[in-house]
């Protein structure tokens, strides 16, 4: 049994960190220039720190899929970063942003991470500002705040709806800068199809020229993964289209632990499903719910248009389940709701999949021009999308995966169970525990990229033995061989269905028996269901052209694959946790009105999955000791 | 709905391309003019045919992947998106539609509709950054900066790199493009101790990259998916002109902006 | 200096260097034409200022070589310009819709094309006298060259009035985008401000091609004889 050692250090929570850094032992000038770190993905937390390392003189080489590394899907976050400032003197601390993490993911997340999140948070603001990342500002002149998330402080720094473009152009020019000065090498629209592993320490990646198709070995003193969530594993879900769970699959292939998969956000605002050819949900803002009024019909099957179904026939469902937080409830609550209503068959719209959010009220009340203010964008993009108008009619929503709370495990260092292997922003399953609060991924991304990676990977280059390597190494050459022999598999299956089939169908699987709301049977009849699916996909897929060219198809059939060995990890973990907490709700136990129920007697843990060659992966825990937050329940009623 | 659709095929940059034309059937309205294409490539690769490559990913209109010329215009018929979020309710059934990749020397050809936009990167990397290293910024606080100002520089931060001003210029130039990032960081003062020498290299690596030059036709305004106006590419010469001033010595560089605050 | 002459050789700046020499070019048309309104006052005011254009022989070529320079300079730097231009775009669009350029700004390497040969044409004709021989000698009564009589004759021929008709069309279209143009490449763009000035750059344009269509109208309708 592998010992999951989270090298938390000891003594008071507020000095863990500092105490920690001054304990690293740290890579002298001379040295750094010899040494040279891989990072993978440009997204928030990659960006921050390959520019990061580059400046501190490591020789990065960093890599992503994309044609630019400014289009990671950091760059579609909307409302904002939080950090504790306290600039509104509203009884904000780190003590607090502290509590509201550990609260709000549910008691599932390591109190040491998340008071060192909150303790570089307002380091991150600073920085934001001096590379010029242009945020709302008051009158005054000084950094404007906003409430989100169900907070009861305004902590939220923003940048109008679009906060994550901007803080990645800022970490993307940071990047930019390194480039030129020789620091970064860049290598953008070629993808990590695995890991090169030498003696047990992660060495190397290979990777695909996305334009090429060459296939080539890039070896290094340490690898950073910044990859991403794996919400795309459902097919349809709020991320792009190129999010993809390759890179973070590939580790735990290679030993890397995979932690709380099951640990899945669905966001409660996202516009519903219109046809069987939609590719992507579109997220709403949050804010919505602020004035908007969530309700569906009384009575299953009401096709009655929403006007002429009067107040006695219709069910605010929120507000009758939460009374005290009403339509503000958070957001695994709100989409568990939600699909409760569905279900029952209440829902409107096509396929019943969808509640009407409704501004009738508040339009009846405040008047038009104040909503029209208020929303006007956000209704004018409901109208692009679907040619309603949210002032005639209600808007409908429904819940659509968002964000993944699990991922490689790592320690407090940020090193999953490879050594040398690091995994930085949503890739890891540090801070967030089974919920995250909104604003807190930019936070985490940055944190981890700006500030905590940077000084943790020192003392690993510092302490670690790491014998120079050629790139045509052994291990690497083999590694080579692998990836070309799994892309010559791919080619030669010439079926006549396509990846994106094949995806669709693992979704809508998921998303029937690993999505809101889980259970037992559900998840056993998907795991029978998932193998057969994989095994069809080998013998039918359809991928045309050749690997040796710009082949789009290629790319995405070779993710596919790897999400139909994934969401097998993904249900047995769910499978595994004999408990409702955050975002992970078995039917099994919850309350009798409908409530979940947490158990920390059996499952306050980390679930760390231990990849088996043909078995059933090895479940490892970390124990959660929580000695500065005593866990609580979670109310909203 | 039913289309037709006249699609530039063109196996590598160094290939001949042609049109291709292509029945996109079974199209409703509410479809995005990317699922639409998506439907008609999973006819072809049914049919074992390659699909047609095309560049997307977040599908929401900010990560600015998408580029296609769409009847004759980037970005489509409306203005203030990007193709991702065109809908095709916006087309009367039947219509013919013509699709064509941006075309300008600085952006070659990859593959069909999918073009190299890492000309911009270049551009950005020549100087469109403020050179501080991470750790040991001042509180966020320190520095005041009026709204107005932070509104300007915000509006002229929300380019998402797509390209499009570039495609729709009848010079293919990229003025735009420039002239957002140095609006924006010429704007704030902590951009201010470098706004010379990052609007000369900036302009300089644009040359460098083969872009045209500015006609001002504004063109670039009306396809910009986040409607930056061209009033920033006004900017953008002044400051060029006033970069010109202070290199070649006559008054000297302001202070870093924390000075005057403090 | 060197820096700053460097600085002009960039794209934005030799933009910048044609829309200068093109400014100064404004003025002179601007000069030009109010000079020839007194065309209106009778022949005496006109002769008489003619006279006193070429009583400073230095003054006058200097504005002559001044002119000049500017034209080259002025036309050197486009023909480099959109030289690079059509580089930048190897391929053509099969169709290329404009959304909101002005037909002027589409048309001016046209306008310039047409505004240079009528240029040319206009300087044989009235300045050296060589297209229509028989008035340049003659003299007024006081004995000052008779510029107004030549230029009586020219307007009455309604060959020659279509002519400069259409160099009038040329210089219009040619103005109303490069006043503002020359402007926004000069880095002028305080919003309000720069309103004014657009609209004063119109302004300018239309003013002096009314003024000259006026001097040509007048003569051929007869208001002036």
């Amino acid at each position: 049994m592998r010992r999951l050692d989270s090298k938390i250090p000891s003594g008071p929570l507020e000095s863990k960190w500092d105490r920690h850094r001054f304990s690293e032992k740290l890579v002298s000038p001379n040295n750094k220039r010899k040494l040279t770190v891989i990072v993978v993905g440009t997204g928030l937390a990659g960006a921050s720190a390959a520019s990061t390392l580059g400046q501190l003189g490591y020789h990065v080489e960093c890599f992503c899929f994309h044609d630019s590394p400014r289009r990671a899907h950091s760059i579609a976050a909307q409302g904002g970063i939080n950090a504790a400032k306290n600039y509104q003197d509203d009884g904000d601390s780190v003590g607090r942003l502290f509590y509201d993490t550990i609260k709000g993911g549910d008691f599932r997340s390591r109190e040491a991470n998340v008071y060192r999140l909150a303790q570089v948070s307002t380091q991150i603001i600073d920085q934001c500002v001096a590379l010029g990342i242009p945020f709302a500002r008051e009158y005054g002149g000084q950094l404007a705040n906003r409430s989100f998330g169900g907070v009861q402080v305004s902590r939220t720094f923003y940048c109008r709806g679009q906060t994550g473009q901007q803080l990645l152009l800022g970490a993307y020019s940071a990047l930019c800068w390194q480039i030129e000065r020789g620091q970064v090498t860049m290598h953008p629209r070629t993808e990590l199809l695995d890991l090169i592993l030498v003696d047990g320490q992660a060495r190397g990646i290979v990777a695909r020229d996305l334009v090429t198709g060459h296939i080539s070995a890039h070896t290094a003193h340490a690898v950073v993964l910044a990859t991403g969530g794996y919400s795309n594993v459902y097919y349809l879900s709020t991320n792009a289209s190129g999010c993809n769970v390759t890179a973070t699959y590939r580790a735990w292939k290679h030993g890397a632990s995979f932690a709380n998969p099951c640990f899945t956000q669905i966001h409660p605002t996202a516009i519903p499903p219109g046809d069987a050819h939609q590719a992507k949900l579109t997220l709403m803002s949050e804010s919505l719910r602020n004035d908007g009024r969530l309700w569906v019909p009384r009575a299953p099957s009401d096709y009655r248009s929403p006007g002429d179904i009067p107040s006695a026939d219709r069910d605010y469902f929120l507000e009758r389940r939460y009374p005290r937080f009403g339509n503000l409830a958070p957001r695994d609550i709100a989409s568990r709701a939600v699909k409760v209503v569905c279900d029952e068959g209440r829902g409107v719209g096509p396929g019943g999949q969808g509640v009407y959010l409704d501004f009738s009220d508040v339009v009846e009340q405040q008047g038009l021009e104040v909503v029209r203010e208020r929303y006007g964008n956000l209704f004018d993009m409901y109208h692009r999308i679907t040619g309603e108008d949210a002032h005639q009619v209600p808007m409908r929503i429904y819940p659509a995966p968002h964000y993944t709370m699990g991922g490689l495990w790592v320690d407090y260092n940020l090193m999953s169970t490879v050594p040398g292997l690091f995994v930085i922003g949503e890739a890891n399953f540090a801070d967030h525990g089974a919920n995250r609060l909104g604003a807190s991924s930019l936070m985490q991304g940055l944190a981890d990229g700006y500030f905590i990676l940077p000084y943790t990977i020192g003392h690993y280059l510092a302490t670690a033995k790491l014998p120079s390597i050629p790139d045509d190494h052994a291990d690497a050459r083999e590694a080579m061989r692998l990836v070309a022999a799994r892309i010559h598999r791919l080619l030669a299956v010439q079926g006549r269905r396509t990846a994106a089939m094949f995806h669709r169908e693992l979704g809508t699987l998921l998303w029937n028996h690993c999505g809101m709301s889980r259970n037992e049977g559900g998840l056993t009849s998907a795991l029978r269901s998932i193998p057969t699916l994989r095994e069809e996909f080998w013998r039918e897929v359809m991928v045309p052209g050749s690997g040796e060219s710009f082949n789009q198809e290629l790319e995405y059939a070779g993710r596919v694959a790897d999400y139909l060995e994934f969401a097998e990890l993904l249900c047995h973990d769910a499978l595994h946790r004999h408990e409702s907490c955050g975002a992970h709700f078995r039917e099994e136990y919850q309350t009798e009105d409908g409530e979940p129920r947490r158990d920390d007697g059996r499952f306050a843990y980390v679930a760390a999955w231990e990849y088996r060659e043909g078995a059933v992966p090895i479940l490892h825990k970390e124990p959660l000791a929580f000695e500065f937050v005593p866990p609580t329940m979670r109310s909203y009623q | 709905m039913k289309f037709t659709l006249k699609i530039w095929r063109q196996n590598g940059p160094h290939e001949r391309g042609q049109f291709v034309t292509y029945e996109a059937n079974e199209v409703s309205p509410g479809m995005s003019f990317l699922e639409m294409l998506d439907g008609v490539n999973q006819r072809l690769l049914t049919q074992g045919e390659e699909p047609v490559a095309f560049e997307q990913d977040c599908r929401e209109g900010i990560c600015g992947s998408c580029s296609l010329v769409i009847n004759g215009i980037p970005h489509g018929p409306d203005q203030g998106i990007t193709t991702c979020q065109l809908y095709m309710r916006r087309f009367s059934d039947g219509a013919r539609i013509t699709i064509e990749p941006w075309r300008a020397r600085a952006f070659p050809i990859l593959k069909d509709l999918v073009v190299d936009r890492s000309a911009l990167d270049r551009i950005m990397q020549a100087g469109g950054y403020i050179s501080v290293n991470t750790g040991g910024a001042v509180d966020g606080n320190v520095l005041l900066i009026g709204k107005d100002q932070a509104e300007t520089a915000m509006d002229a931060a929300s380019c998402i790199g797509c390209g499009a001003c570039v495609a729709a210029c009848k010079n293919a130039s990229a003025m735009l493009f420039v002239a957002a990032k140095v609006s924006h960081l010429a704007t704030l003062p902590q951009g201010r101790p470098e706004r010379a020498s990052r609007v000369s290299a900036m302009l300089e690596a644009m040359d460098r990259e083969g872009f045209g030059t500015c006609g001002n036709q504004s063109e670039c305004e009306a396809v910009c998916p986040k409607s930056i106006p061209v009033r920033f590419i006004a900017n953008l010469n002044r400051e060029y002109l006033r970069a010109g001033i202070v290199e070649s010595g006559l008054p000297s560089e302001s202070q870093s902006p924390y000075a005057e605050s403090s | 200096m060197v820096r700053l002459f460097s600085h002009f050789q960039s794209s934005v700046g030799k933009k910048m260097v044609i829309a200068l020499t093109g400014l100064g070019l404004v003025a002179y048309v601007v000069f030009h034409m109010l000079g020839n309104l007194q065309l209106f006052e009778g022949p005496q005011a006109l002769n008489k200022y003619a006279a006193f254009l070429r009583d400073i022989p230095i003054l006058l070529w200097t504005v002559r070589i001044g002119l000049l320079s500017l034209v080259v300079v002025h036309i050197g730097l486009a023909i480099q310009l959109s030289m690079r231009n059509r580089r930048a775009r190897s391929v053509e669009y099969t169709i290329h819709r404009y959304r909101q350029a002005s037909i002027a700004s589409r048309t001016m390497t046209i306008s310039g094309i047409v505004l240079l040969v009528f240029v040319g044409f206009h300087l044989l004709h009235l300045t050296a006298g060589v297209i229509d021989l028989g008035f340049s000698e003659r003299l007024d009564s006081e004995g000052h060259r008779d510029v107004y009589g030549k230029v009586v004759h020219a307007f009455q021929n309604p060959f020659i009035v279509i002519i400069y008709l259409a160099g009038q069309l040329g210089l219009g279209l040619h103005l109303s985008h490069a006043i503002s143009s020359s402007l926004q490449t000069m880095g002028l763009e305080r919003a309000a401000l720069n309103r004014l000035l657009q609209g004063l750059g119109v302004a300018i344009g239309l003013l002096v091609v009314l003024g000259n269509i006026a001097i040509i109208l007048g003569v051929f309708l007869g208001i002036v004889h």
